[in-house]
């Protein structure tokens, strides 16, 4: 008589991951759940930011339409990150993945939580020069149709002036045929400064710059340092920032 | 079921009482035990889970019938969900998502009103909703024009659904009773002990295993001392169901001890089947969310038949 077969399993890698480190870990692992609750999510999000916030985006059109490309943008507040989410494309959502300092927004397992499943954020290791972490965002950008979102300032301004730009961004551009595209805020300083809880309403005001590449550029020392000045001086002028 | 009902209730109030105390006591218990120098660690994270456990149960309950059939539902699919991460059904969408749907289907029809009978609980739509959710499980692979490996999947989508799922959500079905509190308050409550006696017996007194190749550390032992305790319980918390027979009594007693174990079996030979130790770890000290309600999936729907039987509709 013949036997059956036993089925094939195949178990999620992280089946014995506790919940705060499995959230903690990328690439996450996709999953249906967080998928509807992060969709849920942004729809509301772009309806509060319109309605609370009087969000304006200008030059959407400059937003490469496939491929993997970089948002970067100046930092003066939460609400920087969340205007820039709803920027992108509804369908690309799960594919948008801010940077976001590991040792602040992957502290607890709720602030994990929001983090990983509502932002779809990056955990980024600020210590030892990031180089970990941006061999991870190297590894994203080289896969198709993925957003990175990257605050070269690496924290947010208490002054409101576009602080230097941190190297991150130029070893990521330099000599790599990689689409960068300056943005600029306007707006988030008033609405929600750092160390207020939550935001008060006041218009925010996004603009979105022509895409820069830095193919053409070496890899060496220089040039990271002339790719960050170059994209600071585009965030800038997008925000008629005087120097 | 409502916040009101539940704060004059004197059934809520004295499970309140009786969990506050058993949580007292075991601490206390633990605590001596540690000062005397023994390692503690295992139970303690066990029972700190507990801690947090027992409070989220009676809040749900003391808000009421919609969420307690809420908490029921979310329960049932984080279940599911665990079940299809274990054995990897969740990397196909569309059977995970009409299993999802499906069990917010039974949530939804568990808080609507039966529109013939006018009472809570739409206990037709409930009884034929799974003819629906196979029919539609068994059609994806004809939709996506597939075969290889297909039987396997649609097979686990459609356990899933039924055990985890429709089995389990009996339990929110209680809510709908007007006897609620007495019945769910029982039923979460004898269950755990029932689980908490088999192990204390078989530490005790176990020798012989009960079940070798599907769960090593469950002895002979341990099962008997369990459905002993299950029989007892009934006639020390006669209170929840005054208007029961002892007969009524026996059989509740035989359910939860027998059928606790079985759901514990069950989802143990699924485990070991699959190689994995724990389901998940959602709660810290007790593993996954099934390695938690396992043994409720049995008790739940035969109680609730029982007490629709024996009591009309319930």
């Amino acid at each position: 008589m013949p036997v059956m077969n036993t089925w094939k399993y195949h178990p999620s890698p992280r089946i014995g991951t506790p919940v705060a480190e499995s959230l903690k870990s990328f690439p996450r692992e996709p999953g249906m759940l967080a998928y509807a609750v992060r969709s849920i999510a942004a729809v509301l999000l772009r309806a509060w930011l319109r309605a609370y916030h009087r969000l304006r985006i200008d030059g959407r059109e400059n937003l490469p339409a496939s491929g993997s490309y970089v948002l970067v943008c100046n930092h003066t507040s939460h609400l920087d990150t969340l205007c820039l989410l709803s920027a992108v494309a509804l369908r690309r959502i799960h594919h948008c993945f801010p940077a976001a300092a590991a040792d602040y927004f992957f502290t607890s397992l709720p602030r994990s939580a929001v983090s990983a499943v509502l932002i779809n954020a990056l955990p980024f290791d600020r210590k030892a020069g990031g180089a970990q972490s941006l061999a991870v965002c190297a590894a994203l950008l080289q896969e198709q149709g993925n957003v990175l979102v990257l605050f070269p300032e690496g924290t947010r301004t208490t002054t409101g002036a576009t602080g230097r730009f941190r190297s991150g961004i130029g070893r990521l551009a330099a000599g790599h045929d990689l689409d960068v595209v300056p943005c600029h805020l306007d707006g988030g300083m008033r609405a929600w400064p750092k160390g207020k809880l939550l935001p008060r309403p006041g218009r925010l005001h996004l603009r979105i710059g022509q895409a820069r590449n830095f193919g053409h550029l070496d890899r060496s020392p220089e040039s990271v340092k002339a790719v960050c000045a170059d994209l600071r001086r585009c965030v800038t002028e997008l925000g008629g920032e005087n120097e | 079921m409502a916040i009101e009902l539940a704060i004059g209730n004197p059934v809520f109030l004295r499970y309140v009482a009786i969990t506050g105390a058993l949580l007292v006591v075991s601490g206390l218990l633990l605590a001596v035990l540690r000062m005397t120098g023994r390692d503690v660690s295992s139970p303690l994270s066990t029972y700190r889970g507990w801690l947090v456990m027992i409070p989220i149960v009676l809040g749900t309950l003391l808000l009421g019938r919609e969420a307690t059939i809420g908490g029921v539902t979310l329960l049932a699919a984080f279940g599911f969900r665990e079940f299809a991460r274990a054995t990897g059904l969740y990397e196909d969408w569309w059977l995970t998502g009409i299993v999802y749907l499906a069990i917010v289907a039974l949530g939804a029809v568990t808080l609507m009103t039966d529109p013939r009978l006018d009472q809570p609980g739409w206990y037709g739509f409930f009884m034929a909703l799974p003819t629906f959710v196979i029919a539609s499980i068994l059609l994806v692979p004809v939709l996506r024009n597939r075969a290889r490996g297909e039987l396997q999947q649609v097979a686990l989508a459609i356990f899933g659904f039924i055990y985890f799922g429709w089995m389990f959500m009996h339990l929110g079905f209680l809510a709908n009773t007007e006897n609620a509190y007495g019945y769910l308050l029982f039923l979460v409550f004898a269950v755990e002990i029932n689980d908490v006696a088999a192990f204390t017996f078989g530490k005790m007194f176990g020798k012989r295993k009960l079940r070798d190749r599907i769960s090593p550390n469950k002895t002979l032992a341990g099962s008997v001392g369990a459905i002993g305790v299950s029989l007892l319980l009934p006639w020390l918390l006669w209170f929840s169901f005054p208007h029961f027979s002892p007969a009524l009594l026996i059989l509740t007693g035989l359910i939860v001890g027998i059928g606790g174990q079985l759901g514990d079996l069950v989802v143990s030979y699924i485990k070991r089947d699959i190689g994995i130790k724990d389901m998940g770890t959602t709660i810290k000290g007790h593993g996954g969310i099934l390695d938690r309600v396992d043994s409720m999936i049995f008790v739940a729907p035969i109680f609730f038949h029982m007490v629709r039987w024996f009591s009309g509709a319930g």
